[in-house]
């Protein structure tokens, strides 16, 4: 793919303070504080109901917030304080719908043109752009069909070639994979970030799909009841969760109360029914649980040091591997392993978890 | 032959037998009129000027009350109920009513402007200008309907994209939202032109007096005088048969294939925006409402309870003695009253009846002429009343059958003119039915009469008769057709309102017009009132 598209020097920033955004009397966004730099793909990750929806459509200027300020390439564009507020179409800015929004009444290259053309740009630029943008998402050859003979996945091309045509700013995307099958899902998910890292796009990106979040994001904030409940790299994100919320959102399975003991240098942590895991400082004063992946769970049939011993209660069969559910004493533990490691329910197991992949969350 | 067949042969054979003939007989009887329409082109002039005003006015007032309420006013649900009013009140009450306020001499608005405020202003109703103001905001509803059904399906993710890349609200207008509605837009004016080609009595009270007439008020002279010139007054039928054919080409023509479903995304919310353009919003549909419904009825109501018209309180005198003549003197009354309940229920009973027949075969029958029997019904829908009403006649003068003057000949033009309304509903109802509720039964053993027995027409029930009752109220009020058909014994209420607007006291004719809308909400009330009680017992 040979891309010469206009690419911007430093791609505008996105700055927001103290939003507040209510629905009728209901706050649905409290006080959040994002920031991306330019080029930075920052996703806003949470279930359904935690506001990432109605941030983004408030970044876009769709929905008017009670408090706060954003700005935009450091042009404010709203402001409780002062009154400013700018609408949609003076926030240069260009957006992915979930339901793509390809308007039916149009050819595709009218689609990808619409913004350059509301804008007021020249013909030849908006000929030159549209094919470009065309030609990044591997459209090209239809940039005269009518939108409505388009498939599912070419709909969502389009969407994204309109969205980058206009050279935005910022561009703000709502699950836009979310319609697709998961085969489409993937691949469309790989060539957007190829397209973001090529042109260097600044985006907002709204999921609930954690893994879409850690491939994509150069950052993401997790958002739970209108608030920010982490925000970091994946790999923050991802390795050390700031709390159950979290830790449970990003697939850590087990979640277990436990008291903080000091052996020697070391730190321990001492779960219900006598079990101890071995942990990584610092040593936190208030109550904790400690949280591990099923995967990062190491099991074997026979006697290990320092292992614990459980009874496999359940096992379900996902083709490479194998989850097991384990009763240590009142304790359940969920562990995933190879699919050849074997077992059958009822056995008696040694387990244990490697300090690293353990992490102390509040309870 | 199984059950399922004879239901499909019988329904496209009554059907045919409703539409053909009539039609057949005015494209024929229409070239043997001498191109009568040929030496009158003003008169074709005026019925254009008619059809474009009225279409082009109601759908800019449609279209507008649309976009103004959908996106949520104060009171939107009952403006929403108040802006189709008109559906159930005949243009004829309406046109009175508006004669009684804007007649340039009597007109209540004229005496106020005149003599309670003494300025030099006149507004004149009974114009060609009124004519299609009155026509225009009569036949608003619909374009309404189609319009905010078409909205409604617009994903607005489709708008928002457009804010977001740029465009500004009128520009998302004109670039977006009015291309998408354009389908229904075009659909909408297709149905209201052919209702203001063939509309009589508004051209009728308004347009005569002041030398306005159209094709449809020309028929009617034709066929008043002794001896009837049918075959000039079918030339007249062939005209309008003409330029609603080459309408519904035009239409095609333009539309092509082009059909946007756009019925994927959310819905339209309530807006966020500041509540003064809701209010303007609410106001202009308030306009609306009392332009075309709440003016000319308390009009009318005015003008049948005082003794004479004036704008001064001092003088005004109410009196019962319109209410006494038209409903104990006035000879034709009772009459009227009894013809038009039975004809206004026979009507909506058939049509309800046949309508769910056609839907039926159409949408879940196998046999090869369903698309035939779909275009069949759906026919009278591009045909003015009046029309029809001169082919029946040809029709009927020629059968040595005892119809022509009875009730049995109106009752034929009735359900011909309304099947179109109960078959779209009908199948809008059997289309919200899955098919595996009706094969379900099958299955399980039910024979299909069974099934539809026990199954379909019970879920269609409530449908049907919400259809009854919007069926009956237009019966009841049909002017076009009936003033060509009609006999002194078969007479009904609108041709006795009409009747006595040609010959009468005015207030005598306000006063029948509002018993003739008594009598509509009277049954329609009674009828909703029984199935609620069924509904609670």
């Amino acid at each position: 793919m040979t891309v010469t598209f206009p690419v911007k020097a430093a791609s505008a920033a996105l700055h927001i303070e103290a939003l507040v955004v209510a629905h009728g009397t209901t706050r649905v966004v409290h006080g959040l504080d994002i920031q991306a730099r330019p080029g930075e793909v920052v996703t806003l990750l949470g279930p359904s109901g935690c506001g990432k929806t109605t941030t983004l459509r408030a970044i876009a200027g769709l929905e008017t917030p009670l408090q706060g300020r954003i700005a935009i390439a450091g042009n404010t564009v709203f402001d409780a304080a002062t009154g400013i507020d700018l609408p949609p179409e003076r926030r240069g800015l260009s957006m992915v719908f979930q339901s793509y929004a390809i308007w039916p009444h149009m050819t595709v290259f009218d689609n990808v043109a619409f913004g350059l053309r509301a804008r007021g740009a020249k013909r030849a630029y908006i000929a030159d752009a549209v094919r470009h943008s065309l030609e990044s998402v591997g459209l090209a050859q239809l940039a005269d069909r009518p939108a409505t003979r388009l498939s599912g996945g070419q709909q969502q091309r389009v969407a994204l070639a309109r969205s980058i045509a206009c050279n935005p700013g910022v561009i703000l995307l709502d699950e836009p994979l979310s319609n697709l099958d998961a085969q489409l899902r993937l691949a469309m998910r790989a060539e957007f970030k190829a397209l973001q890292r090529q042109l260097g796009l600044t985006a907002i990106y709204v999921t609930h799909d954690q893994e879409e979040a850690l491939v994509l994001s150069d950052r993401i904030v997790v958002m739970r009841d209108g608030k920010v409940e982490q925000s970091g790299t994946p790999a923050e994100i991802h390795d050390a969760p700031a709390s159950r919320f979290v830790a449970d959102f990003m697939g850590v399975r087990n979640l277990l109360p436990c008291r903080i003991a000091r052996d020697g240098g070391h730190l321990l942590a001492l779960l219900a029914g006598g079990v101890a895991l071995p942990v990584r400082g610092p040593a936190p004063d208030s109550p904790v649980c400690i949280g591990f992946r099923p995967s990062a769970v190491v099991l074997s049939r026979d006697p290990v040091p320092g292992a614990c011993t459980a009874t496999l209660t359940g096992a379900t069969y996902l083709g490479d591997t194998m989850q097991y559910e384990l009763a240590a004493g009142p304790l359940t533990i969920h562990a995933r392993v190879q699919a050849r490691f074997a077992m059958a329910e009822g056995a008696a197991v040694y387990w244990s978890v490697p300090p690293e992949a353990c992490f102390l969350v509040p309870a | 032959m199984r059950a399922e067949n004879v239901l499909g042969v019988g329904t496209t054979a009554v059907v045919a037998l409703l539409v053909l003939p009539p039609l057949a007989a005015v494209a024929a009887g229409g070239t043997a009129g001498g191109f009568a329409p040929l030496h009158h082109l003003d008169i074709v002039g005026n019925t254009l000027l008619l059809a474009f005003g009225a279409t082009a006015g109601a759908l800019l007032i449609g279209g507008g009350l649309a976009l103004a309420l959908v996106r949520g006013v104060p009171g939107g649900a009952m403006l929403e109920r108040l802006v189709v009013m008109p559906l159930y009140l005949t243009p004829l009450l309406t046109a009175i009513g508006w004669s009684w306020l804007a007649s340039p001499h009597s007109g209540l608005i004229n005496l106020l402007l005149r003599d309670t405020f003494g300025l030099p202003l006149t507004v004149n109703i009974v114009s060609p200008g009124g004519v299609v103001l009155v026509t225009a905001l009569a036949a608003t509803p619909l374009p309404f309907l189609l319009i905010s059904d078409a909205l409604r399906g617009i994903d607005v993710a489709m708008l928002e994209a457009a804010r977001v890349h740029g465009a500004a609200p009128l520009l998302v207008l004109r670039r977006v939202t009015l291309p998408l509605l354009l389908p229904a837009a075009l659909a909408a004016a297709l149905l209201v032109m052919v209702q203001a080609l063939g509309m009589f009595s508004v051209p009728a009270v308004l347009g005569l007096p002041a030398g306005f007439p159209v094709a449809t008020t020309q028929i009617y002279q034709l066929l008043d005088n002794y001896p009837p010139r049918i075959g000039e007054a079918t030339a007249w039928g062939g005209l309008l048969l003409g330029i609603a054919a080459l309408l519904l080409l035009a239409q095609s023509a333009l539309l092509g294939t082009r059909s946007f479903a756009t019925i994927t995304g959310k819905a339209f919310r309530p807006s966020t925006k500041p509540p003064r353009a809701k209010v303007l919003r609410a106001g202009f549909a308030w306009l609306y409402v009392a332009l075309a419904t709440v003016l000319p009825i308390a009009a009318l109501l005015w003008a049948a309870s005082v003794a004479f018209a004036t704008a001064d309180v001092r003088l005004m005198r109410f009196t019962a003695q319109h209410f006494a003549y038209v409903l104990f003197a006035y000879p034709k009354t009772w009459i009227a009253v009894g013809n038009s309940v039975l004809l206004g229920a026979l009507t909506a009973t058939l049509v309800s009846l046949i309508g769910v027949a056609v839907a039926w075969v159409v949408l879940r029958g196998r046999g090869r002429g369903r698309p035939v029997l779909d275009h069949l019904s759906m026919l009278p829908l591009s045909m003015p009343a009046m029309v029809f009403a001169l082919g029946l006649l040809w029709v009927y003068v020629r059968l040595p059958l005892p119809i022509y003057g009875t009730l049995g000949i109106l009752l034929i033009a009735y359900v011909t003119h309304y099947l179109p309304f109960g078959v779209r509903a009908a199948s809008a109802a059997l289309r919200q039915l899955h098919p595996e509720l009706d094969e379900v039964a099958r299955v399980s053993g039910a024979t299909w009469l069974h099934a539809m027995r026990r199954i379909s027409l019970p879920l269609l029930r409530p449908t049907v008769i919400a259809a009854w009752a919007l069926l009956f109220v237009m019966a009841m009020q049909e002017v076009s057709s009936s003033i060509l058909l009609y006999s002194s014994r078969s007479v009904v209420l609108s041709v006795a309102v009409f009747d006595l607007w040609e010959n009468g006291n005015p207030s005598d004719v306000a006063a029948l017009g509002f018993v003739q809308l008594a009598v509509g909400f009277v049954v329609v009330g009674l009828l909703l009132r029984a199935r609620r009680d069924a509904a609670l017992a």
